[in-house]
């Protein structure tokens, strides 16, 4: 599902967040630290810093429904990928090194436009947990007139 | 930690930084998507601003309940807003100050209208938490209502006094707009500052005293509309912008200006002098009575420099700026002599080189030594001087006798001659300095020249 060019920009250091919803349609969701494309793009790995965990990790096991927005601040360029869950896990060491790359990537993008670095310095990155799902549909969401649209 | 209020959170609603917005369709497919504005109502409500139609917007008809995660520019700190759709609003004050925002977003890459505010949607905040995987820099930096942190009322009050006091010490336009600009330097540490009036032409600023950049950039023009004072003038109302959008923009800005210039347009402009890439700016009206005597800019490379309480101290120093300024030109009209100069002779300073000065009559322009020098009512009153000074060697004047000067025509009521003759000095200043126009006493001058002129009519 998620492949080429869009498997690139997801895991290229972007702004990422995930939203879900309880059983009474509340929404809800968090800030994630990085992605990871699996199984030649049907599975789609978001790593959410355990602080935020609590947040959205008792939707995901009640109904399974997440939606997921992966934006790039210099150019607004964004999609959201629609995806249903399949597990949850803590994050390994060995995936630090790519989650610490993709933040440092996400990090100097948004220098590059005016926010400072030591704004993020405090927030938490690890633990992180390892949010397994599996893509939907995936929407163009950069502003403009193709906004809304299905890229697959 | 006591309750947060949405008060203590006003650095987040700069509607600069996009925020986060999650709802859930009927069906209870979640959804997320950026949203590039959350603006202050009230104590218990926020706007979300309805640009485009989308999907959040389909799903809040259908679902009333969201949540914002906005971050706090000034540490980091990202809050958490559980809201509820309460109304769209389309019209008033709010509606008004949000479009007007984008609006000004919008200007510095030419989409002015693109981005269009369909609706302010206005949200009851059911809630407010901090998010725990964004955590602020330093807690005590977050403004949580009654904590030392809050901004120093004392600081602000006293400087406000000292340029209270500038302000009426101040004994001619002049000596006013410096020591403006020079007093927020070093009362408010507000660095790069302009002054901007309304030039003769309608829908037109012109740039009267700057501080902090390295060309003054008197007579520097810009359109109603464009940039933060040509916004603030349109609006009439006080814009703060901080970088983040200025900052997506500015590349877009100058790939513009180079396809103009690749374009062929001529450069018969005086470039507006500020910051490469600002990362703040403020810009607040100066209105006496609903009449319109300038724009007060400020600008800084810090991102969020300034805030909400800034606006307000500058929005109130602007408010007392107008009336003096507006003062400072019946005052000086009112104590001008009523005799015309004396013939004084030109001083014959030792003269070095030659300067060839072209006026252009079909648009009142001068082009110095093939470069362009100003334009308008400036323009005519250089020109005015310079031939009266090569025709008879007289090289005093007075304020008194430009007024009286049909050939210069100036508009009988509110000519705002010394703001003219202001910046035609700074203009000099900057482009020829051996071409002076010195104070002699209030309302006269001496035209000073270090070089031989050669005038030419075209």
């Amino acid at each position: 599902m998620i492949q080429g060019d869009l498997a690139v920009f997801v895991q290229a250091g972007v702004g990422i967040y995930i939203g879900t919803r309880n059983a009474a349609l509340e929404p809800s969701g968090a800030r994630a630290l990085g992605a990871r494309v699996e199984r030649d793009g049907a599975h789609l790995v978001v790593y959410v810093a355990d602080a935020a965990v609590p947040r959205i990790l008792p939707d995901l096991e009640s109904n399974g429904l997440a939606a997921v927005t992966f934006g790039r601040p210099v150019d607004e360029r964004a999609i959201q990928v629609k995806g249903t869950f399949v597990a949850a896990r803590p994050a390994r060491e060995d995936e630090r090194p790519a989650l610490d790359a993709q933040w440092d990537n996400f990090s100097r993008t948004l220098e590059m436009i005016g926010v400072p670095r030591e704004a993020r310095s405090a927030w938490p990155r690890w633990p992180a947990t390892a949010i397994t799902l599996k893509p939907t549909a995936i929407f163009e969401q950069t502003p403009g007139p193709s906004a809304g649209s299905q890229l697959a | 930690m006591k309750a947060v209020t949405l008060e203590s959170l006003a650095t987040c609603f700069q509607g600069i930084l996009p925020a986060h917005l999650f709802t859930c369709s009927a069906e209870g497919i979640p959804n997320a998507a950026y949203l590039s504005h959350v603006d202050y109502v009230d104590a218990t409500h926020v706007a979300l601003s309805f640009q485009f139609f989308n999907k959040s917007r389909r799903n809040i008809a259908e679902n009333p309940n969201a949540l914002v995660q906005v971050p706090d520019p000034d540490t980091g700190q990202g809050w958490l807003l559980r809201v509820r759709f309460v109304r769209s609003e389309t019209s008033g004050p709010l509606f008004d100050r949000m479009a007007l925002r984008i609006e000004a977003i919008a200007s510095y890459c030419g989409l002015k209208g693109i981005f269009k505010l369909r609706a302010a949607d206005v949200y009851q905040v059911r809630s407010i938490e901090p998010a725990p995987e964004e955590l602020g820099l330093d807690c005590a930096r977050v403004r949580v209502p009654g904590s030392h942190a809050e901004p120093n009322p004392i600081f602000t009050t006293i400087a406000l006094q000292a340029l209270a006091e500038i302000i009426n010490r101040a004994d001619s336009l002049e000596s006013l707009v410096d020591a403006i600009l020079e007093g927020l330097d070093e009362n408010f540490g507000f660095r790069h500052s302009a002054i901007l009036v309304p030039a003769e032409e309608a829908g037109v600023l012109v740039t009267l005293a700057t501080r902090g950049y390295p060309e003054n950039g008197a007579g520097a023009e810009v359109r109603f509309g464009e940039g933060i004072g040509g916004m603030v003038a349109e609006a009439r109302k006080p814009i703060r912008i901080s970088g983040l959008v200025r900052g997506m923009l500015y590349a877009l800005a100058m790939h513009r200006d180079a396809e103009a210039e690749a374009a062929g347009r001529p450069r018969r402009k005086i470039p507006m002098p500020g910051l490469a890439n600002p990362e703040s700016q403020l810009g607040v009206p100066l209105l006496v009575r609903g009449e319109l005597v300038g724009v007060l800019c400020l600008e800084s490379e810090v991102p969020y420099r300034f805030h909400e309480e800034d606006k307000a101290s500058i929005e109130l120093l602007g408010s007392y700026l107008a009336i003096a300024i507006q003062n400072m030109q019946l005052q000086e009209r009112a104590l001008e002599p009523s005799e015309d100069a004396a013939p004084g002779a030109a001083a014959s300073a030792a003269m070095q080189g030659t300067r060839e000065i072209v006026y252009y009559e079909a648009d009142e322009a001068i082009f110095v030594d093939g470069e362009y020098l100003i334009r308008n009512l400036p323009a005519r009153i250089l020109w005015r001087l310079l031939t009266v000074r090569d025709s008879t060697g007289r090289a005093e004047f007075t304020n008194r006798e430009l007024r009286l000067d049909k050939s210069l025509n100036l508009p009988e009521l509110k000519d705002n001659l010394e703001s003219r003759l202001l910046l035609l000095r700074r203009r000099l200043e900057q482009k020829c300095p051996d071409i002076r126009l010195a104070s002699r006493a209030r309302g006269r001058f001496a035209l000073e020249l270090a070089c031989r002129v050669s005038l030419r009519q075209a």
